[in-house]
């Protein structure tokens, strides 16, 4: 027996524990009606979609409504992962083995973002086939792994933060009241900036735009994928936004997403290892 | 008493668990320690104190869940914190009333800390089998934790700890919870534990009558120090400075009862209401002597030369109880005392 095997039965627990709490199964209603209506309500309006803009009909919730909820979806998982295991005390009874501290922190981490991968599977999945189903043959799928890895790493930026708050809250109520809070301030936060950046033209605004962490997290994807499209399909690139995302280039995205994954897993990392495994505080 | 076990282990062999000045600092509103104490391999310690006296602390700083503020713990010659893996190589805890995870299985629970103690190969299953069979769990071996009653929780908690074969087990009042069949069966375990196996066993517990029919040894912790270290019959004799004895006899005569009386080292005798319509007394005899179970021989001895009917004569068994309660009457009354100095 091996340290990865330790890891990936603490992976493998972190999965079944948090599938077993009802939120995921309410994330994965969700995602199944937000991959499926929209496209049900595009095709009720179907005379004003330009024929040639059928086949990348996939692109618009994949690429505009995706991102969001799956960032927020990489909330809900991560904040409880630490968290819920304090408040149910069931913590005390794993880490009293002799198992190393690392091993679960890693295995508790990896198990939620498994899950959270398989949600992403799921939404990709559904929407592709609700395109396919609505508006028939779907082409350019070959951007879909792409699409995944982007998507993925882009996630682990609002995955990581919201994974640091649980550890250090130690309260799953605490925990997504703070995550969900800063999710939502910065995704606001944007909005504005992006208005007042439009109005006055101060560049100022611009730049800190460009460092909020939702720019990166909800951009990367759609970075990739939008500038894989023929240009010709006007009606998809208006509705999913292109040219009105930050002009951040990918690489600096990719940065942007590195260092606040590692700053929200530093601070979780070393809180675990050096304090104590409380008892349940619910 | 009951003390079935072996006796004291031998001052040479090293000890599996030491706290060194141990102190763990909540803040100004409360500190335990410094606790002092070591538990050597083979001893059955029965850990006792009131509630927030600090059994639970000691029993979390010696698994490495908290660290001490000063001083240090060493389990197996390690550090738990520091050394983790290591120094709990051999050790297994089972907490009271465990919060486990209610969608799993006791197979699945037993199955995951298997994992965690890199126990490999196909044996894995044989090995809950065998703990499920150990606890009274089989039947239940597929029934989600959630399903459980509180003693079916409380026995799937000794059976996380006992599976891998563990040398120390550390037990935070494992009885709670059980019926009293569930109770005598684990008692018998732990004992074949400790016999068969040279096992240690570290228990904290509010039962007295489950420490003194189980341990070889007490530690006394009240407002967070050890406040006695020793065997039962020392805890006993110290605290309350005499053993008991109780006789049921049919009623004794009073010719009898002098001779008792008149027993060096017996310096009380306290004759207990009749039952079964007179026909059986239940006399107590206190002793205040190093050799309560001469002492014994001795007595039954005059009692049935004096044609009285013996039944049974046997130490009290509720004296640690009584002790226990004496111990901290005493804490308190010092504690007062140092301040009032």
């Amino acid at each position: 027996m091996s340290r990865i095997d330790v890891i990936s039965s603490f992976a493998r627990y972190e999965m079944r524990r948090a599938i077993a709490r009802r939120k995921v199964l309410i994330l994965v209603g969700f995602t199944i009606l937000l991959c499926t209506l929209p496209y049900y309500g595009l095709s009720r309006i179907a005379y004003r979609i330009p024929a040639p803009d059928y086949p990348y009909i996939w692109v618009t919730v994949i690429s505009f409504v995706g991102p969001l909820f799956l960032n927020f979806t990489a909330v809900l998982i991560a904040a409880g992962a630490m968290s819920e295991e304090y408040e149910q005390g069931t913590a005390e009874l794993l880490l009293s083995k002799p198992v190393n501290r690392s091993d679960y922190f890693i295995g508790k981490f990896l198990g939620g973002y498994l899950l959270f991968l398989a949600i992403l599977g799921l939404d990709v999945f559904l929407s592709v086939a609700s395109a396919y189903a609505t508006f028939g043959v779907q082409l350019s799928l070959g951007l879909l792994p792409g699409f995944i890895l982007a998507q993925s790493f882009a996630s682990l930026l609002f995955y990581s933060l919201a994974f640091m708050l649980g550890e250090l809250m130690r309260r799953s109520s605490l925990a997504y009241i703070f995550s969900s809070a800063l999710f939502f301030s910065s995704f606001i936060t944007n909005i504005y900036l992006e208005l007042i950046y439009t109005l006055t033209g101060n560049g100022f605004y611009r730049t800190v735009q460009m460092y909020l962490p939702t720019s990166p997290a909800d951009s990367l994807a759609q970075q990739y994928i939008l500038s894989r499209l023929p240009s010709t399909i006007l009606f998809v690139l208006r509705l999913v936004g292109a040219g009105e995302t930050v002009a951040s280039s990918a690489n600096f995205n990719i940065a942007l997403i590195l260092v606040y994954t590692s700053i929200g897993l530093l601070i979780a990392a070393v809180y675990f290892t050096y304090s104590d495994i409380s008892r349940k505080v619910s | 008493m009951g003390n079935d076990l072996s006796s004291s282990p031998s001052p040479l062999a090293s000890a599996v668990i030491s706290f060194q000045d141990a102190v763990k600092n909540y803040g100004r509103a409360k500190t335990i320690g410094p606790v002092n104490l070591d538990v050597k391999k083979g001893e059955v310690l029965g850990f006792l104190g009131p509630n927030g006296s600090g059994k639970t602390t000691c029993i979390r700083m010696m698994l490495g869940l908290i660290r001490p503020s000063t001083g240090k713990v060493l389990v197996n010659g390690l550090n738990p914190i520091s050394n983790h893996v290591n120094s709990l190589r051999n050790v297994a805890y089972s907490p009271e009333l465990p919060n486990i995870q209610t969608f799993l299985t006791p197979s699945e629970l037993l199955s995951l800390v298997l994992h965690e103690l890199h126990f490999s190969g196909s044996d894995r299953q044989a090995e809950v089998r065998r703990v499920l069979e150990l606890v009274g769990l089989t039947n239940y071996a597929d029934t989600k934790v959630g399903k459980l009653s509180k003693g079916m929780v409380q026995r799937l908690s000794v059976a996380q700890a006992l599976i891998g074969s563990p040398e120390v087990l550390v037990l935070d009042e494992p009885m709670i919870g059980l019926d009293p069949a569930g109770s005598s069966h684990f008692r018998e375990l732990f004992r074949q534990f400790s016999k068969e196996h040279n096992g240690t066993v570290f228990m904290s517990s509010h039962i007295m009558g489950e420490v003194e029919s189980l341990c070889t040894s007490v530690a006394l912790i009240h407002n967070g120090r050890i406040v006695f270290r020793g065997t039962i019959n020392e805890v006993i004799r110290n605290t309350l400075e005499f053993t008991a004895i109780v006789v049921e006899s049919s009623p004794l005569s009073e010719v009898a009862l002098s001779k008792i009386r008149a027993l060096d080292g017996v310096s009380e005798v306290q004759i207990g209401q009749a039952k079964n319509g007179n026909t059986l007394t239940e006399t107590e005899i206190i002793v205040r002597s190093e050799q309560s179970s001469e002492l014994r021989s001795i007595i039954s001895q005059l009692i049935v030369n004096s044609g009285a009917k013996l039944y049974t004569i046997k130490q009290a068994e509720n004296l640690l109880e009584r002790a226990y309660i004496e111990a901290l009457k005493g804490n308190d009354g010092k504690k007062r005392e140092d301040n009032l100095q």
